[in-house]
């Protein structure tokens, strides 16, 4: 196990450093330069490569590489060109509710599916049948489309939620979990019908494994047959969904910051980019990749302890 | 003039900026205003946008600042005074006023703030920099409460210039460290920047200021801007109490009326298709005025409207609504008709139609290719290019028949001397003996013979067919009936003063 750590850990290492420098790569090929950010587009020549003088971006890119990477092991991940603000702290601060919204939807997106998918694979006939062809309608609605509806029906009609905005937790808790129930139910509803009809088929194939049948032969009850022995088996293939499921919902929480006015890491993703503002860029990328690295991870840590067989691989 | 006029090639301008949060701002000392875009995206200079008056006005003096009906009045200037021939402003400062660093308002500080007129960065400045239409060559401080504006050419009106982001006047220590004032104001309004209370694009809180000279004018206690870019997100705020005043979006106002929240509008801008060449130069056939009205009918402003600019208004007016010389009659006479546009093509000699060319932007291109189909269904081929460069969507006065254009008519007489007889819109001179009579007959007149001419001025353009109006463009603001009395507009800004804003009770 303990090389199978070190294996995984050291790929993940690699995996973050090839992004960094893919990523320092594609900022630096980008047409423009901080010194034409900064200035705006009535900008001289002279005075763009005087402003990129001082901001060290003539200097030759394994300089600059260098420079970047020793402050960015420190956590200085440089000043946003826009704003002044620092990078770092900045991104710090959205990051929780990025998390907070992806985590959630997962959660929730877990919880729904396995059990929903779970009943339709034991139960068959017709609530297997209504559970696929509900989970086929839902997972084709827009997120933005479900934000909205779920807005007007819990926000506007009833009042009983915020339409917008984010309450941090240290403020108040109870705002703050209120705050997060709409982004994470428009998120987890298509995720749930997601992973529901991925948890039926592996609930199914499980369920027709010849050492199932073994166990059933064997008159153990059938609870301990159907959730011990035959999800366990199942649950391998929905953990690993569920994982690509969380890196794919914090890279799309974009939209639902925008839908519910959240002060997320999408939010300034977007503002950086339609701005070129590289250095935030810069941050957002790296953040983004150490939730991927760090999420995998995790996953193949998981899977190999619901299967261990799959440790040698 | 042509600040004046203020017209764009690129289509009606939306404004921008917002906040959100979670928290309920709910104190009746508390004005919470949603705002369509990011208030300070880049950092807290005033000179660095265009269109963030409202914001800044909160942390911000100007040197002038707009009045209730549509005007402006000294503010930081106590007095002004040009010279005989309008290429001098002198400026009196007021006395006394500090900013919120604790130093005081000097000549020199104004002196350092227009000085930055130059730096390219700084877009509200454009207007009065090297090259701008309202060009300053010099800018003097002879003593404490003097400032000497010095004008390339005549500026009769340059007051109206710092009424906006370009006469707030930003500190000396603010000036001095522009890192600084990335992060914070450093303005001598009446409120203050709470960086606790604020996330960056997020939400923005204001607190008053003690000691402000126009605290009185301020009717809060504390504001609270939140970035809503999203309208549908904006929109759903306003109506859930979440912010107090918004900027409506026209697709969302239907949605914002319906839900009992108060709205107040502002028209005036008439998106239009100006015919550049009205002597058949670049395209012959729009050398024939019957040509140009086919057009005129052949588009069909309600399926524009409908489909693309809920919220607006189809007209066949060249006049906004509440213009002098407005007339409700051209929209049936001027509506659209396709039988008629085909019945006019071939009296011009096009039964079988004809092609041209337009050049497009990002902003018009839906419209031009709503339009486009339009046009194809009595018979004209309009082929849309997206313009290469500004330079190619400036050059299509000249080289393409006909343009797209948001104009907004702050005054009619003057916009047709400019604008539409002498301007960029008439590059090839073209006369028409009628347009020139109206004109110059609502010039020299007033009351009932004025009106009796813009209404004759109005029917002429439609019917020569040198404007095709589309719709009437509307900005709407949003506000919270119980909590804010009806918003009203500064003339033709479509966001109201802060000032403006009072508590309902």
């Amino acid at each position: 196990m303990t090389r199978f750590l070190a294996r995984r850990a050291a790929m993940a290492v690699l995996t973050l450093l090839a992004v960094i420098v893919l990523t320092f790569a594609l900022v630096h090929s980008i047409p423009g330069s901080p010194g034409a950010v900064m200035l705006g587009p009535g900008a001289s020549a002279q005075e763009i490569h005087a402003q990129n003088e001082l901001l060290g971006w003539n200097q030759p890119l394994a300089v600059q590489f260098w420079d970047w990477i020793t402050h960015a092991v420190r956590g200085d991940l440089g000043t946003s060109l826009t704003g002044g603000n620092e990078v770092g702290p900045d991104l710090a601060s959205r990051l929780p509710v990025t998390a907070a919204i992806a985590l959630g939807a997962t959660a929730l997106s877990g919880l729904l599916g396995i059990v929903s998918g779970v009943v339709a694979a034991v139960r068959g006939g017709l609530v297997d049948r209504f559970i696929t062809a509900f989970s086929g309608i839902v997972v084709s609605l827009p997120t933005f489309w479900l934000g909205i509806l779920l807005v007007y029906v819990a926000s506007i009609r009833l009042g009983w939620l915020p339409a917008t905005g984010y309450t941090p937790f240290a403020d108040s808790p109870v705002d703050w979990a209120k705050s997060l129930v709409l982004p994470v139910l428009s998120l987890a509803i298509g995720g749930a019908a997601l992973v529901a009809r991925q948890a039926r088929a592996s609930m199914v194939e499980a369920l027709g494994h010849e050492h199932i049948r073994t166990l059933r032969a064997t008159g153990i009850p059938s609870w301990r047959l159907l959730y011990v022995h035959a999800l366990r088996n199942a649950s391998v293939p929905v953990v690993a969904g569920l994982g690509m499921q969380f890196v794919g919902l914090f890279g799309s929480t974009v939209i639902v910051e925008q839908i519910f006015a959240l002060p997320g890491l999408g939010q300034v993703a977007q503002a950086a980019v339609t701005s070129h503002d590289f250095p935030s860029v810069q941050g957002v990328v790296i953040i983004a990749t150490l939730v991927v690295v760090v999420t995998n991870v995790a996953l193949d840590v998981l899977i190999s302890a619901l299967n261990p067989k799959l440790r040698a691989a | 003039m042509a600040t004046a006029v203020a017209l764009t090639l690129t289509g009606v301008t939306a404004c921008s900026s917002s906040s959100a949060s979670g928290s309920s701002a709910s104190a009746s000392d508390t004005l919470t205003v949603g705002m369509d875009g990011d208030s300070a995206a880049n950092g807290y200079d005033p000179a660095k946008y265009t269109e963030m008056r409202q914001f800044f006005e909160s942390v911000y003096d100007s040197l002038f600042v707009k009045t209730a009906d549509g005007g402006v009045k000294p503010s930081l200037a106590t007095k002004f005074a040009y010279n005989k021939d309008k290429t001098q402003l002198t400026l009196t400062l007021r006395k006394g006023v500090t900013f919120a660093d604790g130093s005081k308002l000097t000549a020199a500080v104004v002196k350092k703030n227009l000085d930055r007129r130059n730096d390219a960065a700084l877009v509200a400045y454009a207007n009065m920099a090297k090259g701008g239409q309202a060009e300053i060559k010099q800018v003097t401080a002879p003593d404490d409460q003097t400032v000497v504006l010095t004008f390339v050419k005549a500026q009769p009106t340059f007051q109206e210039q710092l009424a906006s982001d370009a006469g707030m006047i930003v500190s000396a220590k603010g000036l001095a460290d522009s890192k600084e004032l990335g992060t914070a104001p450093y303005g001598s309004g009446p409120y203050t920047l709470d960086k606790s209370g604020s996330v960056k694009g997020n939400k923005y809180t204001m607190v008053r200021r003690k000691g402000y000279w126009n605290s009185a004018a301020f009717a809060y206690d504390t504001v609270v801007y939140r970035a809503l870019p999203d309208p549908q997100a904006r929109a759903n705020a306003l109506v859930s109490g979440q912010v107090d005043v918004a900027a409506v979006a026209g697709s969302t106002s239907s949605f914002v009326k319906s839900r009992g929240t108060g709205l107040s509008s502002l028209g005036g801008t008439v998106v239009t298709l100006p015919v550049f060449d009205k002597k058949g130069t670049v395209s012959k056939p729009f050398g024939d005025e019957r040509v140009r009205q086919a057009i005129q009918v052949a588009v069909n402003r309600q399926d524009l409207v409908s489909g693309l600019h809920k919220g607006d208004k189809p007209t066949s007016n060249a006049f906004p609504s509440s213009f002098d010389g407005y007339d409700a009659s051209l929209n049936t006479t001027w509506g659209y008709n396709p039988d008629k546009a085909k019945k006019l093509l071939a009296e011009a000699g096009y039964a079988k139609g004809f092609s041209f060319t337009v050049i497009t932007s990002q902003a018009n291109q839906t419209d031009l290719e709503a339009i486009q189909k339009q046009l194809k269904a009595v018979g004209i081929d309009m082929k849309l290019k997206a313009a290469a460069s500004t330079e190619e969507a400036f050059a299509a006065v000249n080289t393409t028949p006909l343009g797209y254009l948001a104009f907004n008519w702050p005054e009619p007489v003057v916009a047709m001397q400019a604008v539409v007889l002498g301007g960029f819109l008439n590059t090839q001179k073209a006369t028409d003996k009628q347009l020139t009579e109206y004109t110059d007959a609502a010039a020299g007149a007033t009351g009932a013979k004025r009106t009796e001419a813009l209404t004759k001025l109005n029917a002429r353009l439609v019917e020569a067919g040198w404007l095709i109006p589309l719709y009437e463009s509307y900005s709407y603001a949003g506000y919270n009936t119980k909590k804010v009395k009806p918003l009203t507009f500064a003339g033709n800004d479509a966001y109201p003063l802060l000032s403006s804003i009072k508590p309902a009770s």
